[in-house]
């Protein structure tokens, strides 16, 4: 059984899982629940962070297209355009032996794509969460439902994975932005 | 003062307010440039041209209320309210009445809750303005403007919660204003701002039946 984090909540993830090399981080949503609305396409980006909380380069914001990062530790298995279906809509791989010890923390967002064309934020957006898995085993360690937190946003950083102490653990952040990714991008030094 | 929403904002309503029960939903709009439209329809061309227009009949808006339960499906047909249905079995929500032309400032039609005595077994209230007779009358919201919903404390008479509905709904024949649903034990309202196509109030039930 994973546990269940409420915002602010920062847990252990390889003290409590000793031998833990490989997750998948999982996040996900639903849509749409009115037939009149535009379709949501929602996306979710990891950011590499140095130990000063910005990206040391471009390379280090990993998305769709810029899919894989941190020498190959960290790989985003691509975009979903609906949001449809059960499960994780976006997925993200990550190796954590083998980060560059350059990265300190590595930050996961959702963002609305064209958001503000679209007429779009998180009020419309349900039963979101980040969920992080042993990728081996594909067991559920740590999930995080961002429930009612959100509604004018148009950005959140769900959740960051940092380093303390030679362990990772995990935070859930649930800080939300109304700029989309644009913000998010600057928020985190890159242009 | 009123908290002015935005389409996708929820809110909290009776947190903070714990003697809040007895609120008034008032929702109201007004029929696009009814000027020209009357000039128009004496003359020859504006017979013509007036086509598209619903052919000079008045649009009827009318506003209903889904009390959904946890799963988000409406249990039996006594829990939609609407004008041929004005009150809930338990008496928890009730409908004002009709209002035919939507002509005039303010609400055009209310509907008076008790939060307190909405039985657990409903967990949402989901508010529908639509068109009567939208498709025989060849009308939508395309003919109608500034469209809102607002949210009264019946004790004190403050408004609390203002959504005006900004978007261009042409073409849409159903309007989702907003919800007002449990979240705990508290109340919250979602501005939902949504037009679907359905043509008439039973069509929106049945997607919750």
């Amino acid at each position: 059984m994973g546990v269940n984090l409420s915002k602010g909540q920062k847990v252990d993830l390889t003290k409590s899982n000793p031998g833990l090399v490989n997750v998948t981080v999982g996040v996900g949503w639903d849509t749409n629940k009115y037939d009149g609305g535009k379709d949501f396409d929602l996306d979710s980006s990891v950011f590499l962070l140095a130990g000063n909380g910005k990206c040391a380069s471009e390379k280090d914001f990993i998305f769709y297209n810029n899919a894989t990062g941190g020498d190959g530790s960290v790989v985003h298995t691509g975009d979903n355009k609906t949001g449809e279906g059960d499960g994780d809509d976006e997925q993200v791989n990550i190796n954590l032996s083998t980060v560059p010890s350059t990265i300190e923390k590595i930050a996961f967002s959702i963002t609305i794509h064209d958001a503000e064309s679209r007429g779009q934020n998180f009020g419309q957006v349900s039963n979101s969460y980040v969920r992080i898995m042993n990728a081996d085993s594909q067991e559920e360690l740590i999930r995080y439902d961002l429930g009612e937190d959100f509604s004018i946003e148009t950005a959140v950083v769900v959740g960051e994975l940092y380093r303390h102490n030679n362990e990772w653990k995990f935070n859930a952040i649930g800080s939300g932005y109304q700029g989309g990714l644009g913000a998010l991008i600057q928020d985190f030094g890159l242009n | 003062m009123a908290i002015n929403l935005v389409k996708g904002q929820k809110i909290d309503l009776t947190k903070g307010r714990s003697g809040l029960s007895s609120v008034m939903i008032g929702l109201g709009w007004d029929p696009v440039a009814k000027d020209k439209e009357k000039k128009k329809s004496g003359g020859f061309l504006g017979g013509l041209l007036g086509g598209g227009g619903g052919g000079g009949a008045s649009v009827d808006c009318d506003a209903s209320v889904l009390l959904l339960d946890e799963k988000g499906k409406l249990q039996s047909k006594q829990n939609l309210i609407y004008f041929g249905n004005k009150k809930s079995q338990d008496g928890s929500v009730v409908h004002s009445g009709d209002n035919l032309t939507g002509d005039g400032a303010g609400d055009d039609e209310t509907i008076n809750v008790n939060l307190s005595a909405i039985p657990p077994s409903v967990h949402k209230l989901v508010f529908v303005v639509n068109i009567y007779q939208a498709q025989q009358r060849k009308q939508d919201f395309g003919l109608i403007q500034n469209a809102f919903i607002r949210l009264v404390d019946n004790s004190s008479k403050e408004e609390l919660i203002h959504y005006n509905l900004t978007e261009n709904y042409a073409g849409k024949t159903s309007l989702i204003p907003g919800e007002l649903y449990r979240h705990g034990s508290e109340w919250k309202f979602s501005a939902i701002g949504e037009g679907t196509l359905d043509p008439d109030i039973s069509s929106i039930a049945n997607k919750y039946l």
